[in-house]
């Protein structure tokens, strides 16, 4: 197994407001920075202490998260992390131009030498009013953004694209990815339909904002068309995202990251900050044809108890999370344990990737 | 004034007064404010009359209604015009109104309710900053209009600007009333706040204050349109207005198609 820390940079302030969008009212440049100066020294402790991946996403209007461009803070990243690979998870597609995605991504791969995972994803709901695109249209919009992308980075000669979405008379990107054909491509495969075209286009499948009880439904819908598509998915193929916090002793890791399990805090947090939102996006037909269920999986909070129960949070002793990972890795055959550190303090934090680092991530490499 | 051919003119008796009032539209009603300037149907009644029954009321005192000494108060007139609007049998409605007729618009909101189902607000006039006496003629147009070759041809008559000033000069009130703003903390119903990006009367930085004192408020900046922003952009300002009429809170999420071909 492998092991991706992975950051949304949260404003790192006790009184950052929720809701969404969030007023810039009360920001405070110096908080913003030292949050950033921070994420970048932990991203930089993962890569020496071992990690195979760090990554990044794209959030926008909430102190969630400071990286709107998840673009931008993969390239600093690319100067500071030596040798772990480099992911986007994720761009968000739909609402992005395609072509500014491939080139990006393009440009990171070059700087990082062939570091680059290509997380491209929807997005969460509230992202379609960002860049006032139509949530009904994102599926659709995906899809053929995800094909461009590939052709752009692939096709050697100038094309042009006449699509249902996107048009363009000549395309032509510099630079090219360093990754022959392309960098690996991870799509979210938490709704059936994006299962089965990822098992269809035979794309990397990720899991996250989820629990291990509802991954293995997805999993399942992914391997079966996989099979039905003539191929196997490998453990390296998939991706699953949870929430950890290590400490010496089980009690402390425990009691410090309980204001993570605020038991009415749904696992999406941003998805529901504004329920008005949510709604207008869930009626636009975005969460599919198994909407109740998708938004079952964003809605989904509980106790402490509850969210390490079902794998949605690593938390306890290093000998704890590493039974708790070789759980996961053994109930969904997945190969990559991508894991955000909740832990608010930036001390016990720090400490959670040293131990993770030391102590856990060597037996998960030998399974 | 400028009539448009869909509106007709029919009067209203409420509160003592002869309310004249412009009427186009089926639908869901929205009771339109002036501004100070007094009443002028323009393109962006039309176009919101397109999906919705709307109301363009005359305020009593402005154009060619006689002079109104009576009306002591805005929360007095809001009084005046929620008896009119319920003489016309109308229960429940949204409000838009503009500048002066905007602040009218949240007076009436904290008075009724039960009745007023969302409010939009242009350029409205309830937080506004150091005054100077208004300018007439050209000088007064070139605050009004980001572009006057689309505004209407004429002012009113220096009698009848002299009248609207006179009254509303009466009954606009402070440029800050903390018992206004205090109120507006709790109004509870979808507002649309708008303010022109030319806008030197009542600048956009304004619109902050709505965003922030409104539970429910939104606040957009119009490009390119000063004072009268639905009439510098009245295609612009009728297709947010009507969407967020439909959909109150839920307008932030676009539904037109990106499709290019099918």
């Amino acid at each position: 197994m492998r092991a991706a820390l992975f950051s949304m940079v949260p404003y790192e302030s006790p009184t950052a407001a929720r809701g969404w969008p969030v007023a810039a009212s009360d920001y405070a440049p110096e908080i913003a920075q030292a949050s950033m100066d921070r994420a970048l020294e932990f991203f930089e402790l993962a890569d020496e202490a071992g990690f195979d991946w760090v990554s990044v996403a794209e959030h926008h209007y909430a102190p969630a998260s400071l990286t709107p461009n998840p673009m931008v803070m993969a390239a600093a990243l690319t100067q500071r992390v030596r040798r772990a690979r480099i992911a986007l998870l994720g761009a968000n597609l739909p609402i992005q131009n395609p072509i500014r995605v491939a080139e990006e991504l393009a440009m990171l791969d070059t700087l990082s030498g062939g570091r680059i995972v290509a997380g491209l994803l929807r997005g969460t709901s509230n992202e379609y009013v960002t860049y006032g695109v139509n949530p009904a249209e994102s599926r659709e919009r995906f899809i053929e953004a995800l094909e461009l992308v590939v052709r752009a980075w692939t096709e050697p000669e100038p094309f042009g694209w006449l699509g249902r979405f996107y048009e363009y008379r000549a395309i032509s990107i510099w630079p090219r990815p360093v990754q022959i054909p392309h960098p690996p491509i991870f799509i979210s495969i938490s709704s059936a339909e994006m299962a089965e075209f990822a098992a269809a286009r035979r794309l990397n499948a990720g899991l996250a904002v989820t629990n291990v009880p509802r991954a293995r439904e997805s999993l399942a819908v992914y391997r079966e068309a996989a099979r039905r598509h003539g191929w196997e998915p490998s453990p390296e193929q998939v991706l699953y995202r949870a929430a950890i916090h290590v400490a010496e002793r089980d009690e402390q890791a425990w009691e410090e990251c309980a204001p993570f399990a605020d038991p009415s805090r749904p696992v999406g947090a941003l998805s529901t900050a504004n329920p008005a939102i949510d709604e207008a996006v869930a009626r636009a037909g975005y969460y599919g044809r198994e909407g109740e269920r998708q938004r079952a999986r964003i809605y989904a909070a509980g106790e402490l108890r509850e969210r390490i129960e079902t794998g949605q949070l690593l938390a306890g002793s290093p000998a704890t999370v590493l039974a708790q990972a070789e759980a996961i890795g053994r109930e969904l055959g997945a190969g990559i344990l991508e894991l955000a550190f909740i832990a608010p303090r930036p001390d016990s934090r720090r400490r959670a990737v040293e131990l993770f680092a030391s102590e856990v991530l060597p037996r998960l490499r030998e399974l | 004034m400028t009539q448009s051919a869909s509106f007709s003119e029919r009067l209203v008796a409420a509160d003592g007064f002869q309310i004249r009032y412009f009427e186009a539209g089926r639908g869901p009603a929205l009771i339109c404010f002036h501004g100070a300037g007094g009443l002028k149907l323009g393109r962006a009644h039309e176009l919101l009359a397109a999906e919705r029954r709307v109301i363009a009321f005359e305020l009593p005192g402005f154009g060619a209604s006689p002079p109104n000494e009576r009306t002591r108060s805005l929360a007095e007139l809001a009084g005046t015009m929620a008896a009119a609007v319920a003489a016309l049998g109308i229960e429940r409605y949204s409000v838009w109104g503009i500048s002066f007729g905007g602040k009218l618009a949240l007076r009436l909101a904290l008075q009724q309710r039960e009745r007023v189902e969302a409010l939009v607000l242009c350029s409205p006039a309830a937080i506004r900053v150091a005054e100077r006496p208004l300018p007439t003629g050209e000088e007064l147009r070139a605050l009004l209009y980001a572009h006057p070759e689309r505004a209407p041809l004429a002012e009113p008559p220096p009698e009848v600007e002299r009248k609207q000033r006179a009254l509303t000069q009466r009954l606009i009130g402070p440029a800050r009333e903390p018992e206004l703003e205090e109120a507006m903390r709790r109004l509870e119903l979808p507002v649309l706040v708008l303010f022109g990006s030319e806008d030197r009367l009542t600048p956009p930085e304004l619109g902050r204050h709505y965003r922030r004192l409104l539970p429910q408020g939104h606040f957009v900046i119009v490009y390119d349109a000063a004072h009268a922003l639905d009439v510098d952009r009245p295609e612009a300002f009728a297709a947010l207005a009507g969407d967020f009429l439909k959909r109150h809170a839920e307008f932030l999420v676009k539904r037109e198609s990106s499709l290019l071909y099918p």
